[in-house]
C-alpha cells in the first residue's frame, strides 16, 4: 500500500508531460492519458521489481529514501530534457463551463472528477473481485503467508506499484488540462496525496476517495470565506484533527495503522 | 609494557588477566569520549586553516550533525520517523527573530529561550500525535510543520508574513553584536558537541533503553513497566530542544528568514538521510551521516552545478541499496559476524 502512495509523485509529472506528448502527435489529452498510463504502469512495475524490491525487507524509512532519490534524480532529469517552464496541455473544451441553475460547472474538472470516481470503482471492483486483486490483498495482510499459498510477492509488489504509477500519470494528463504544472511541482503534489490517503485511511479502497473530497471542498470553503493563505493551514489543521480523534483516518482500518512494517 | 616488565609474570598472570580486562573495559568506555575529545580539538584546530567562506560551509555542516543527532533520538532510538522535524527548527528561528527585534531580548537570552519553545511545541503536538503509529505519525508529522509555516506566513504583524523579518544586527537596536563567520562557526560547533554529548548519554543511559525497547515492540516494553508516553514525549520534546537552539542560531545567521527556507521540508528529508545513511540509533552514524553528506553534497554544488542534485539522488540510491541499515550498523555487524561482502548484505534485505 505504501508503495501506492510514493508511485504517485512520478506519476503525476511524467503524465502530465507524458500527455502533452501525446498531444504533440495528435492525439486528445483525454486519449493521450491512457497511453501515459501504460507507460508509466511498465516504468512503476521495472522499477519496483528490479530496484525497490531489494530493500523491502528493510525499516519503512529505507523505502521512502530510495524513493526520494529517485523524486531527486526525476525531477532534476525532467528539468534538465523539458525545461523548469510552466506548462498546460491546451483542449478546445476543458476551460468551458457548463451551468447548473446559478452554478458554473468546469467541463474538464467535471470530467476528471467523473474519472477519479470511476477508477476508483474500478478498482474496487479488481482488487475485491479478481484472483489478482486477492493476491494484493494478501500479500498486504501477512506477506509470509501469502508466499505460502504461492503468491509471487515480488510480482505482486511490482504489479502494485504500476498501478499506482499509472493512475498517478493519469491524474497527471488530468492537471495538466485544468491547470498548469512544471518539474518542482512534484513535491507539493507528493505532499497532497499523502495527506489525502492518510487523512481517508489506508486500508479502504474508498479511503482516497473520501480524503480527497474532504481535502477538496475544504480549501474550496477556506478560500472563500478565509483571509490571505489561511486556507493552506486549513487542509493540514483538519488532516491533525481527524488523526487525533480517528488515529486511523476517516474510513481506515485499524489493522494497517497499527502494523509497523510495510 | 611497563608494568609487565616490572612485575614477574609468573604469579601474576590470573590477576593482571582481570585488572587487564577490567583496563580494556575501562578503555572501551572512555574511548568514545577521548576520540570526541579529539574531534573537537580538530575541529577548533581547523577553523585557522579555513578562510571566511569555508569557515561558513563547515558552520552548515555542524548545523547539519546536530540536527541529526537530535532527529536521531526521537527517530532512531524510539523508532517514531518525526517527517515535520523542521517545525521545531522553524518554531525556534522564528521566536528568536521576533524576541529580538520586537521584544529586544539578547540573543543569548533568545535562544535558550527558543530551545524551551520548541520543546514546548513538541509536548504540544506530541501528547496527541505520539499515539499515532507508521505511515500515520510521519503524516501527520509533515501536517504540523506545513501547518505551522502557512501560520507563520499569516501572522504578518509579528513574524512579516511571507517578506520575512530581519533580526537587527548593527545600529542601536541591535541586542547583541554579530558573531560574524568566526563566531557562527564556534556557535554551530557547540551546538554539534551538545548535541552529539546528549546522543552519547541517551545511548548509554536506562532512558536510552527504554527507547530501544519502544522501538522494538511498544506493547512488550508497556508490559516492562516503561511509561511509554511520558518517554516518547520527554524524547520529542529533548528533540525539538535541540532542533530550537538550531533553529535560533540560523535565524541570527542568516539575519533576514522567511516561512519558506524556515519550515523547508527538505530540511527535514536531510536530517533523515543523514541519520540512515550514517546509521540510525547510533551516535556516530548521524555524525558521519551529516559530515559525508553535507561535504558531498557541497563538493557536487561547486563542480557540477546542473547536474548536482541528480548526481546526489543517484549516490542516496546506492547507498540504501548497499547499505539498508545504515554505514556504522553494517560495520559493526560485519565485525561481529565476520560477513564483510556487501553482496550479502544486499541479499539480507532483498525480497
Amino acid at each position: 500500500m505504501s508503495g501506492f502512495l510514493q508511485a504517485t509523485v512520478y506519476g503525476l509529472l511524467q503524465g502530465g508531460l507524458l500527455a502533452l506528448v501525446a498531444v504533440g502527435f495528435g492525439l486528445d489529452p483525454f486519449l493521450g492519458m491512457f497511453v501515459s498510463a501504460a507507460v508509466l504502469f511498465v516504468f512503476g512495475y521495472v522499477l519496483q521489481r528490479f530496484l525497490i524490491n531489494l530493500v523491502i525487507n528493510g525499516p519503512i524509512f529505507i523505502t521512502l529514501l530510495l524513493t526520494f532519490g529517485l523524486d531527486l534524480m526525476i525531477v532534476q532529469g525532467m528539468n534538465l530534457v523539458f525545461s523548469a517552464d510552466y506548462r498546460s496541455i491546451k483542449t478546445s473544451y476543458a476551460s468551458e463551463s457548463l451551468a447548473f441553475g446559478g452554478v458554473r460547472v468546469p467541463l474538464g474538472r467535471l470530467l476528471a472528477f467523473a474519472l477519479a470516481v470511476a477508477i476508483t470503482i474500478l478498482l474496487v471492483a479488481v482488487v475485491n473481485r479478481t484472483r489478482t486483486g486477492m493476491s494484493i490483498l494478501a500479500t498486504g495482510m501477512d506477506r509470509g503467508a501469502a508466499r505460502l499459498m504461492g503468491i509471487r510477492a515480488r510480482h505482486v509488489y511490482a504489479l502494485t506499484f504500476g498501478i499506482a504509477a499509472g493512475l498517478a500519470g493519469m491524474a497527471g494528463a488530468m492537471i495538466g488540462t485544468v491547470g498548469t504544472f512544471n518539474p518542482s511541482a512534484a513535491a507539493s503534489f507528493t505532499l497532497m496525496s499523502f495527506v489525502v490517503a492518510v487523512l481517508g485511511g489506508l486500508g479502504n479502497m474508498y479511503g482516497a476517495l473520501v480524503g480527497g473530497l474532504v481535502i477538496g471542498l475544504v480549501q474550496a470553503w477556506g478560500g472563500q470565506y478565509l483571509p490571505g493563505t489561511w486556507v493552506n493551514a486549513l487542509a493540514f489543521l483538519v488532516l491533525i484533527v481527524v488523526l487525533i480523534f480517528r488515529p486511523t483516518g476517516l474510513v481506515g482500518r485499524a489493522f494497517y495503522a497499527s502494523r509497523q512494517e510495510v | 609494557m611497563s608494568t609487565s616488565t616490572q612485575t614477574p609474570p609468573s604469579t601474576n598472570v590470573p590477576r593482571q588477566g582481570i585488572s587487564g580486562a577490567m583496563r580494556s573495559a575501562q578503555a572501551r568506555r572512555l574511548f568514545p569520549w577521548v576520540l570526541g575529545l579529539v574531534g573537537l580539538l580538530a575541529a577548533l584546530g581547523l577553523q585557522s586553516q579555513l578562510y571566511s567562506g569555508q569557515e561558513r560551509t563547515v558552520a552548515t555542516i555542524f548545523m547539519f550533525v546536530a540536527l541529526a543527532q537530535a532527529w536521531n533520538l526521537i527517530g532512531g532510538f524510539a523508532g517514531y520517523a518525526s517527517f515535520g522535524q523542521v517545525a521545531f527548527f522553524g518554531v525556534g528561528g522564528y521566536f528568536t527573530a521576533v524576541a529580538m527585534s520586537h521584544w529586544h531580548f539578547s540573543f543569548w537570552m533568545s535562544l535558550l529561550l527558543s530551545g524551551f519553545v520548541a520543546a514546548l511545541f513538541a509536548v504540544i503536538i506530541g501528547i496527541p500525535l505520539l499515539r499515532l503509529k507508521g505511515h500515520y505519525f510521519a503524516i501527520a508529522t509533515l501536517g504540523v510543520a506545513e501547518g505551522m509555516r502557512e501560520v507563520v506566513t499569516n501572522l504578518t504583524d509579528l513574524t512579516g508574513g511571507g517578506a520575512g523579518i530581519t533580526v537587527p544586527t548593527v545600529g542601536n537596536n541591535a541586542t547583541t553584536a554579530y558573531l560574524g563567520n568566526d563566531g557562527f562557526y564556534l556557535l554551530f560547533l557547540g551546538l554539534a558537541v551538545l548535541s552529539v554529548i546528549v546522543g552519547g548519554l541517551v545511548a548509554r543511559n536506562k532512558f536510552g533503553y527504554a527507547l530501544r525497547a519502544i522501538n522494538q515492540d511498544e506493547d512488550a516494553a508497556a508490559a516492562l513497566g516503561i511509561n511509554t508516553t511520558r518517554m516518547k514525549v520527554l524524547t520529542f520534546a529533548l528533540s525539538g530542544f535541540i532542533t530550537g537552539l538550531v533553529g535560533a542560531s540560523y535565524a541570527f545567521q542568516q539575519v533576514t528568514i522567511f516561512p519558506e527556507r524556515l519550515f523547508d521540508v527538505d530540511i527535514t528529508v536531510l536530517m533523515i538521510i543523514m541519520v540512515i545513511i550514517g546509521g540510525s540509533g547510533t551516535v556516530l552514524g548521524p555524525l558521519l551521516g551529516a559530515v559525508a553528506l553535507q561535504f558531498l553534497s557541497e563538493f557536487l554544488r561547486q563542480n557540477f552545478t546542473n547536474l548536482h542534485t541528480f548526481i546526489l539522488g543517484a549516490i542516496i540510491i546506492v547507498a540504501v541499496v548497499l547499505l539498508p541499515q545504515g554505514a556504522v550498523n553494517y560495520v559493526r555487524e560485519a565485525r561481529r559476524t565476520k560477513e564483510f561482502s556487501l553482496l550479502a548484505n544486499v541479499r539480507k534485505y532483498r525480497l
